[in-house]
């Protein structure tokens, strides 16, 4: 049975496709400045979202095409709360490790970016396993 | 319209690259192919003109990152214009507008190659 819906929240289910990535960082930014929040922030937003959901595609399912990612948008009264989840395993808070971006300008190289991005422009991301899934929640605190 | 654009022209001896639309997962092997057909044609100086950019991911500036030793080794560089605030942060964010030469204008950018600003 499903639980009765959210009045606050909304989900959107994408297959496993970059193609759809412009599509959800869109939603994620208008979504930011329903919110609330200015233009600049919800650009953030929408940045850290691409981000997770690209990490999902690329990682988690290898870029295979044929797999879910699950987004879900929540309006709390003082946050916008993001969950993405997918099947194809995760990270956990403690295996994330962000590079240290002048040691990265001192010694290029590709990849390694996006964790980053995303833990400078929301306030909070947080990883874990749930109900046999992996989920990625970002939060980013709406002006008060 | 298309997730992505790119226009090439050539000013002063410089590569303006005018990329259009979004760069990220899904469009960033289009950016990559662009800029690396410079590097192979011998164009080692690049400009990205950012005016119609509306926004770069980690794949992307993974894509310039691939490159800016190898076109700093052959005497040129990677130099960036007009962008938007929120892809100036993108670079900010990152400690990139160290690493890159960031300028308001194309113009300023031309200019600044030449050695005449």
């Amino acid at each position: 049975m499903r639980a009765a819906a959210d009045p606050e929240s909304f989900r959107l289910v994408i297959p496993s496709q970059t193609r759809y990535l412009n599509l959800v960082t869109g939603l994620a930014k208008r979504a930011s400045l329903v919110a609330g929040m200015d233009d600049a922030t919800a650009a953030k937003v929408s940045i850290a979202v691409d981000e997770a959901v690209t990490n999902v595609i690329i990682h988690a399912y290898r870029g295979e095409s044929t797999h879910q990612v699950e987004i879900e948008l929540r309006f709390r009264e003082e946050a916008l709360e993001i969950r993405i989840w997918n099947t194809g395993g995760g990270l956990h808070d403690e295996d994330v490790v962000l590079p240290d971006p002048k040691e990265y300008v001192k010694h290029p190289r590709k990849g390694g970016l996006g964790l980053l991005l995303m833990s400078r422009f929301m306030d909070e991301i947080h990883f874990k396993d749930t109900d046999g899934r992996s989920e990625c929640c970002m939060i980013k605190r709406t002006p008060a | 319209m298309a997730d992505l654009l790119i226009q090439v022209r050539e000013v002063d001896g410089v590569a303006v690259m005018r990329p259009e639309g979004f760069i990220n997962a899904h469009t960033v092997r289009m950016f990559e192919d662009a800029l690396e057909k410079l590097v192979a044609e011998g164009r080692f100086t690049i400009l990205l003109d950012c005016q119609g950019l509306n926004y770069i991911s980690s794949a992307g500036l993974g894509a310039i990152m691939g490159l800016i030793e190898t076109v700093r080794d052959n005497g040129g560089d990677i130099l960036l214009c007009n962008l938007h605030e929120n892809v100036f942060a993108i670079f900010d964010t990152l400690g990139f507008t160290q690493l890159y030469r960031v300028f308001p204008t194309e113009a300023e950018a031309i200019l600044a190659v030449a050695g005449k600003a």
